[in-house]
């Protein structure tokens, strides 16, 4: 194949399905398939990202058939880099998964039940990862829905996989709330469908009159996606399933699995129904976008676990995504694309990052009674400090990838004269401050006659892997303009406008 | 929604109000559903103008399995997906064995589980020119394996995991082999040689009934077989019986 061809855009979706099909089937050599699954997918992410600044925007079409009859997939700037997202994320979380179930392996006891977990998990993770790069590439709206059920399927069965009761029932309520979600979804399609008698996303872009049957399946996929990506109202799920997986788990969960439904739910705002989209609707977004931040940092402030702290920051951090809606009146769409991008780049890196360092704490401790956690530093140096790096994204110092995206929202929310947005950015990072140092304070410092535990054996693998994640994500706002130089490549078709003026 | 069940008490206030709602709902959406304008919208002329090239003739297998393929693949990976799931969770043997099962019950599940593979491979043939396929082929292999499943025959006892989880993943794999097959041969991902694609449709559905029937039966059984000795799944010796259709 040519390195022109779009064939290639196959490689993230096939590669990882394959992978977990075997892994199923042998239980041998499994970690041998995903390394290598997960290393060509992210090489095919830097592959298609190289050919997206060479080429420009790819169409594939699944067996030769053209749009209206066929499937097709493409690329774009906004497509690549949630790829990339998802290439370096996975690749960490895979080593780190590597390393905390050896660690767990070799704990004398439950041996056999942590190698059944491992056998487990290992399949479900290859077809999510599957799944989500199907949704990010894919540009035909039913296609799209099997992709939200095979991601919603195995993620909670991933979430189910400790096996506690608590995870047991947290995970079967997400498996509810994400079947509803998928079914909602559904059903706006069927709406769709009749409406406009087409499925794919550029037909339906180019369709200029939205009648009520648009109105309403806009609704319904919205409601459905929304429920998935666990806006305020609908966040009821998220934390305790968050924070009662296993580590690796709640790290794909938090950082991967949340932005897929996201990015979806953006692109048919932001791309397909532009159009259909009045400022009601997007102050509404911005406004439970607003509750979110606040009402998850209050409850991140509250909590006496470090998992559900994390989790309920994960709440606070999607809030800023909603942010983004209201901002896009007068912001043309390409700098919209680019906040919430690197939005949930840098959270998917620094959340990834925490979750991991959460879970080599609680493995080494056996807890995560945040009050008891202190002077961890002099036990997992390495792990306190990837922590903290994370911590600093989710504040958005610079010069990590959170601040550029802040800094924008910030920037296009004063010059748009909407500064009461301004002001619930601005606190939700005091509020993260508080959340973050409070654990920090902890882990840093070191009591008088504190003797630090003697830890037995301890692989690298449960704390590099989250240092790296977290390093990117720092690192991620002096990069700053390659992102954006992608993202402009891709948003020559993006430079619609949308209407409306000041509220 | 839960709790209603369990406890058979009036609704309270919040309650009725969240059905009012929902069925305003249901009105609302019910009404712009029946007043969009119908007609010639949809895909069924442009199904009908390519069904000469699809490799068969009933347009709802042309769609499934040519001309959206992709979509098919990756709901049978869904199924695949849910009994993945499903084993995760819970490793027990088959749940509730009946003490004695009459022998005409034997007697009739002997007759009736070879029928169901010949009605289920007579299906997937079907699916060419008729309403059948995979989905519906394998849903009567299913019911062949639980029927033989509560019967408790001594022979599921001896199919190993190995076997097992091959009859699962068969489907999935095949399909994506494949789809690399085509990709290889013809340059589409799925796009199958024009003479021969009937071809390729049957040999897809075929594995895919057989994994479809062999998940079915799997999720009725509910549980990861111990390693070692098995305790379930029928539809892997039969399989042959379709081969011969």
């Amino acid at each position: 194949m040519n390195v022109d061809n779009p064939t290639w855009m196959i490689i993230p979706i096939l590669l990882p399905l394959t992978a977990g099909l075997l892994c199923f089937l042998f239980h041998r050599k499994t970690f041998a398939i995903v390394l290598s699954a997960v290393l060509a997918n992210f090489m095919a992410a830097c592959f298609l990202t190289g050919q997206l600044l060479t080429f420009g925007h790819m169409r594939y079409s699944m067996g030769g058939w053209q749009a209206p009859l066929g499937i097709t997939l493409r690329t774009d700037g906004p497509a690549v880099l949630m790829l990339l997202m998802t290439g370096v994320t996975g690749l960490a979380i895979t080593l780190y998964a590597r390393g905390y179930f050896s660690f767990r392996i070799d704990d004398p006891g439950r041996t056999e039940r942590h190698q059944h977990q491992q056998r487990y998990f290992w399949p479900l993770w290859m077809l999510l990862l599957s799944g989500l790069n199907g949704l990010f590439l894919s540009n035909d709206i039913f296609n799209l829905y099997i992709t939200l059920e095979i991601i919603g399927i195995s993620a909670a069965s991933l979430a189910a996989l400790s096996g506690k009761p608590a995870a047991l029932l947290a995970s079967f309520r997400y498996l509810l709330t994400s079947l509803l979600g998928s079914l909602t979804f559904l059903l706006g399609i069927v709406f769709l469908y009749k409406s406009c008698g087409v499925l794919d996303l550029d037909l339906l872009r180019n369709l200029t009159e939205h009648g009520p049957g648009v109105r309403a399946a806009l609704a319904l996929m919205s409601v459905g996606l929304l429920l998935k990506t666990a806006l305020v109202p609908m966040h009821f799920w998220l934390p305790p399933a968050h924070a009662n997986a296993l580590a690796p788990v709640s790290a794909i969960l938090s950082a991967l699995v949340i932005k897929g439904s996201f990015y979806l739910l953006f692109r048919l705002w932001f791309e397909v129904f532009a159009s259909a989209i009045t400022t009601a609707a997007l102050n509404v977004m911005g406004t439970l976008g607003s509750v979110a931040i606040l009402w998850g940092a209050i409850q991140a402030i509250r909590q006496h676990r470090l998992k559900l702290m994390v989790a309920y920051s994960t709440v606070s951090q999607l809030g800023y995504l909603f942010i983004a809606f209201p901002l896009s009146r007068t912001a043309d769409n390409a700098q919209v694309w680019s906040i919430v991008i690197f939005m949930a780049m840098a959270h998917a890196c620094a959340k990834s990052a925490m979750f991991m360092s959460a879970g080599t704490i609680f493995l080494h401790f056996g807890h995560d009674r945040i009050r008891d956690l202190t002077g961890v530093r002099a036990s997992l140096p390495i792990t306190v400090f990837a922590y903290g790096i994370a911590g600093v994204t989710l504040m958005g110092l610079p010069p990590s990838g959170a601040f550029i995206a802040k800094w924008l929202l910030l920037s296009s929310a004063l010059a748009s004269s909407q500064w009461w947005w301004a002001l619930v950015i601005v606190a939700g990072s005091v509020m993260a401050m508080i959340y973050v140092f409070r654990v920090i304070s902890r882990f840093i410092v070191i009591p008088e006659g504190f003797s630090s535990q003697k830890l037995g054996y301890h692989s690298r693998l449960l704390e590099w892997p989250a240092l790296a994640l977290a390093m990117i994500s720092l690192l991620l706002g002096l990069a700053a303009p390659w992102p954006l130089h992608i993202l402009a490549r891709g948003s020559h078709d993006l430079t619609q406008i949308l209407p409306g003026g000041l509220p | 929604m839960v709790k209603t069940r369990n406890r058979p008490k009036r609704l309270d206030g919040f309650q009725r109000l969240f059905l009012l709602l929902v069925i305003c709902m249901i009105i609302l959406l019910g009404y712009i559903l029946s007043n969009i304008p119908g007609g010639t919208l949809g895909l069924e002329d442009t199904v009908a103008e390519f069904q000469d090239r699809s490799g068969v003739e009933s347009p709802v297998t042309a769609v499934l399995l040519n001309f959206r393929a992709y979509d098919t693949m990756l709901e049978v990976v869904v199924l695949l997906l849910a009994v993945i799931g499903a084993w995760s969770l819970t490793k027990s043997p088959l749940p509730g064995q009946v003490a004695d099962i009459s022998p005409i019950q034997m007697g009739v599940v002997r007759l009736l589980a070879p029928v169901m593979c010949l009605v289920a491979a007579y299906l997937v043939w079907q699916g060419s020119h008729l309403a059948g396929g995979a989905f519906q082929g394998g849903a009567i292999l299913g019911a062949a394996g639980v029927l033989i499943l509560v019967s408790d025959f001594p022979q599921i006892h001896t199919i190993s995991a190995l076997s097992l989880r091959i009859g699962l993943v068969l489907g999935p794999l095949f399909f994506v082999g494949i789809a690399f097959c085509c990709l290889f041969f013809t340059g589409d991902l799925l796009g199958y040689p024009e003479e021969t694609a009937g071809w390729f449709i049957l040999l897809i559905e075929s594995a895919c009934a057989l994994s479809i029937g062999v998940t079915l039966a799997a999720l009725f059984a509910g549980s990861r077989p111990e390693s070692g000795v098995q305790k379930k799944q029928p539809a892997v010796k039969q399989s042959p019986d379709r081969g011969n259709s």
